[in-house]
């Protein structure tokens, strides 16, 4: 039997960020920047960018509650044809607290059933190829899954 | 957090035009509500439409698109409709996706809009 190796996962980026609203845009143009030239095409890109960009403000206000000190992590892997986007703040199980608790339902916002807000993480799950939440302790990520090849479902091109 | 966004409103026969620009986010609350009363205060009774141009706009995040609600939502008690246009393919994308486009009419630019609601040019 022959056996097919599988590559190992490649890091492309690590960083950290300040706490601090507004600073999802810079965590969304340095992994564009780090993405590029790994096949992923512009539409599918655009949606990584709102995954990042909602994930990160999710990790400011929710997980380190607008604590500048304390930082939010990004790490870009390669794995295949996979980009895997690890973004962890020190919130702990945060998501109670988050927009994870309602799906959004325009006519209840509009009728004031609902907050207007509350549209991240369902933004998130809509934008990337999958989502994966962990808690070790106060430490809480959110994994997000672009394949580099994947269809552009529902897509414009 | 100062704002990234502009709004530039403009009143037209029966609607109104409201040009932004920049980034629609949380630090634009004041720039689109005040905006939105501007335009209803200018026009009146008589407003029975408001556009939201969003051409010169190159981000959207959940906040933003949780400004839009409430501007829909207040346009919607005001018995007023609202129309978008200028969206790039990825931000009507997003509108399909929350389905704002369900209560928002969506048009290419401006002109496309404009001509849609005020009739063909004389």
């Amino acid at each position: 039997m022959t056996q097919v190796a599988r590559p190992k996962p490649r890091r492309l980026d690590a960083f950290e960020l300040a706490s601090e609203p507004g600073n999802e845009r810079l965590a969304l143009d340095r992994v564009a920047e780090c993405v590029q030239g790994l096949g992923l095409p512009d539409g599918r890109l655009e949606k990584l960018k709102t995954a990042v960009a909602e994930a990160t403000m999710n990790a400011i206000e929710h997980g380190n509650k607008n604590r500048a000190e304390i930082p939010v992590e990004v790490e870009v892997t390669q794995n295949g044809d996979e980009i895997v986007v690890a973004i962890s703040d020190q919130g702990g199980d945060s998501d109670a607290s988050s927009d994870a608790a309602e799906e959004p339902d325009l006519l209840k916002k509009l009728d004031g059933g609902q907050s207007p807000r509350g549209w991240g993480l369902f933004l998130i799950r809509n934008m990337v190829d999958a989502m994966d939440i962990t808690t070790n302790g106060q430490r809480h990520t959110i994994w997000l899954t672009m394949r580099t090849g994947g269809a552009e479902h529902g897509e414009h091109v | 957090m100062a704002s990234m966004c502009e709004a530039t409103t403009r009143v037209l026969p029966g609607a109104a035009v409201i040009e932004l620009s920049g980034e629609v986010d949380g630090s634009a609350a004041d720039v689109l509500t005040n905006a939105y009363q501007a335009v209803a205060q200018g026009a009146g009774v008589d407003l029975g439409t408001v556009v939201l141009d969003f051409s010169a706009v190159d981000y959207i995040n959940s906040t933003g698109i949780a400004l839009i609600v409430s501007v829909l939502a207040r346009a919607r008690a005001e018995r007023r409709k609202v129309v978008a246009c200028g969206l790039s393919p990825h931000y009507r994308e997003i509108f399909d996706i929350t389905r704002l486009s369900d209560f928002i009419e969506l048009f290419p630019d401006l002109d496309h809009a404009v001509s849609q609601l005020t009739g063909p040019a004389a």
